[in-house]
């Protein structure tokens, strides 16, 4: 089938030894919700009936959580999960999900919110985070210093426009509570 | 008939105000600007929004919700268009024939079709929805709990079928969805479920700061991971859409239409199935097969109508059976619910003004986005070329105002952290999301429905299979399932096809 015949937009399955580990952390939540379930009281001797108990439900979800892990198991054991060194052209074809980029925006965003915020009125907080964020990501090496210079202003006054407009907009504008 | 006119007719009249026509422009456009820039979805940009508009009247915050879902829709083909990047992933089908329009010199004129493809099906979902919604509510009005209870086990379960990728990854989401929505106080006992001590825990997840971390922050961090896009074209051609076009495939839009309002009802599928179907059906049934993929003008109107007219049938089930189409109609539903209405049946009963203000509503709306369709071209090439460097942290610090802006608590910004990873891990390992949203936004109603029937039955599971629309649900969700398992579908349908050549 031709690439823009794909109904949905279908993408390229992950090797199946993924599948295992998704598999094993699915059945772990699983487990663990329908042994937590079950050991919750069933208010039978307050007169409570059976199927009003509190785990009843979340009980039931963890089962079908737990069976449909060792189905995907399954499947991928079948599909040559546990086989050495299967697929390792496929998995190559991964691509990593944690670049550098993404650990940096990551560990940005955990700042703001651990250390800046609460800490210091909303919009400077924002304006912090903003134009931090905006001038470590368009920081070049062997940029020329007017060049670089004119891009930090850029990003403080980015910051500050972005911390004052949010600031004024929700608060004055949608009568919403700043963190 | 009449009566309804009126209705109607006083539903338009009271949307006819200076500060609702103010906010239905900017959410419309606001709308068009989260569909255009890739990495911002429709369901983003109505989570995001309903934290915010939290404190308008109901009316008026359902209405931006909708002009921000019916211009994301739309906005998401600027981009598939310009950069061979869908906005939204409703536009995907647009880049096939958008982009090599573009490149041929002809951005305006897709932009054009896809401003009238949109427009009209929009419109057509619109007349569908006003058609049938009172017809499914009326027939709805006779289901008790038992019935409800197995309408949000087949939206959870068709969701993970149908809405694209793994089923069995599908199932799973959809069910972590429902465990994740016991978590809290339950209604019977006040017994903390899963809270381990934690205040913060006992009262619950919140839905929205999750929907605002599995789909704002996730796609922030996807975004920051990928690389930058660059428009390709900046020299556009007359956007104004050509009546030859409507008049030559008014087939196509006819039955892309058709196709689209039928995906949207169907729980969790969504846009971008309707306008993939809408795209395979029209080259199934086209004249100019050859031309498909290489700038086809019925292609891409046939995408555009298809997307389009799914909004207003995503928003059919909610109304009638609390039963959300789509992710974005899903969050739509959790924000109905948080403004006190009550989706369903019964919303007929209790808001019956509701109805044909939801109808004034889209139709504002898709008036809004053709006038932005005409005006919008020039300015929106510069938007969709801000680098995400400077837009992220701004969805970024967005996202968190919307996540504690509904209870105030600190706690919903680590749960929009949290949901944030989870939904950016689950995206890399393949599951779609609609089903985690489904069965999160379902889970409290699938609960309670099924206690209330065993209350109601004396423990009894009987009356859950016994009754007709219980048993008829019952087998599609089995049905379902098993259609699902590798092989199965294969062998049916060689077993038909046998039984056809005999």
């Amino acid at each position: 089938m031709a690439s823009n015949e794909q109904p949905f937009g279908h993408e390229q399955p992950l090797p199946a030894r993924f599948d295992l580990w998704i598999a094993a952390v699915f059945f772990v939540i699983g487990a663990t919700a329908a042994l937590l379930a079950y050991r919750m009281p069933t208010f039978v001797d307050q007169k409570g009936e059976i199927y009003t108990a509190p785990g009843l439900v979340p009980g039931f979800y963890g089962v079908v959580i737990v069976l449909l892990s060792i189905w995907l198991a399954v499947r991928a054991m079948r599909q040559g999960a546990l086989r050495a060194g299967a697929e390792p052209g496929q998995a190559q074809t991964i691509a990593n999900p944690v670049s550098h980029r993404l650990a940096l925006a990551v560990a940005l965003a955990l700042l703001f919110v651990v250390f800046l915020l609460g800490h210091m009125p909303f919009w400077l907080s924002a304006a912090i985070f903003v134009a931090a964020f905006t001038g470590i990501f368009e920081w070049q090496a062997g940029e020329p210093w007017p060049t670089r210079a004119r891009r930090l202003g850029e990003a403080i006054v980015l910051g500050l426009v972005t911390g004052v407009l949010v600031s004024l907009v929700f608060e004055r504008f949608f009568y919403v509570r700043l963190p | 008939m009449f009566d309804s006119l009126g209705q109607l007719g006083s539903a338009f009249v009271g949307f006819m105000n200076p500060h609702s026509l103010f906010n239905v422009l900017w959410a419309t456009f606001l709308g068009i600007v989260i569909g255009a820039l890739p990495g911002l979805t429709a369901t983003m940009g109505v989570a995001l929004l309903t934290t915010l508009t939290f404190s308008m009247p109901h009316n008026e915050a359902i209405m931006v919700l909708i002009c921000i879902y019916v211009g994301a829709i739309y906005g998401g083909s600027r981009s598939a268009i310009l950069l061979n990047i869908p906005g939204t992933p409703a536009s995907a089908a647009s880049t096939l024939d958008g982009y090599p329009l573009a490149r041929k010199g002809m951005a305006g004129r897709a932009m054009g079709i896809s401003t009238s493809g949109s427009w009209l099906g929009t419109l057509f979902g619109i007349l569908c929805l006003a058609l049938f919604t009172p017809v499914l509510s009326e027939w709805a009005l006779s289901f008790q709990s038992f019935e409800f209870f197995w309408i949000a086990v087949f939206g959870v379960v068709v969701a993970g079928t149908l809405a694209g990728g793994d089923p069995l990854k599908g199932y799973l989401a959809g069910f972590l969805g429902l465990f994740i929505a016991t978590i809290g106080q339950e209604p019977y006992y006040n017994y903390q479920r899963y809270a381990f001590g934690f205040t913060d825990l006992a009262g619950g997840i919140g839905l929205l700061p999750a929907l605002v971390g599995a789909y704002g922050v996730a796609e922030v961090m996807s975004a920051m991971r990928g690389p930058a896009a660059k428009a390709v074209s900046s020299t556009i051609d007359s956007v104004v859409p050509r009546i030859a076009d409507v008049l030559k495939y008014w087939k196509t839009i006819f039955r892309s239409g058709a196709i689209g309002v039928w995906i949207g009802i169907l729980p969790g599928l969504g846009e971008d199935a309707a306008a993939w179907s809408s795209y395979a059906a029209a080259r199934r049934a086209s004249k100019e097969k050859e031309e498909f993929g290489k700038g086809s003008i019925e292609g891409l109107m046939a995408a555009e109508t298809g997307e389009a007219s799914s909004v207003p049938g995503a928003i059919i089930p909610v109304l009638t059976l609390a039963l959300p189409g789509s992710a974005p109609s899903a969050v739509l539903m959790a924000a109905m619910m948080i403004h006190g209405l009550n989706p369903g049946p019964n919303l007929a009963l209790e808001s019956p003004q509701f109805f044909y203000q939801i109808i004034a509503m889209l139709v504002i709306a898709d008036m809004s986005k053709l006038i932005f369709g005409f005006v919008l071209v020039r300015p929106l090439i510069k938007i969709l070329l801000v680098p995400r460097e400077r837009l992220m942290p701004i969805v970024f610090v967005l996202c968190l105002v919307g996540a504690y802006s509904i209870t105030s608590r600190v706690f919903d910004i680590y749960v929009m952290l949290v949901f944030g990873l989870i939904g950016f891990v689950m995206r890399e390992l393949k599951f779609n999301m609609a089903p985690l949203i489904l069965g999160l936004v379902l889970g409290d109603l699938l609960e309670k429905n099924l206690t209330r029937g065993l209350v109601l039955s004396g423990g009894s599971l009987v009356p859950f299979f016994t009754r007709p629309v219980c048993a008829i649900l019952a087998a599609l969700t089995v049905v379902s399932i098993v259609w699902s398992i590798p092989g199965v579908s294969d062998r049916v349908k060689r077993l038909f096809s046998r039984a056809g050549s005999t």
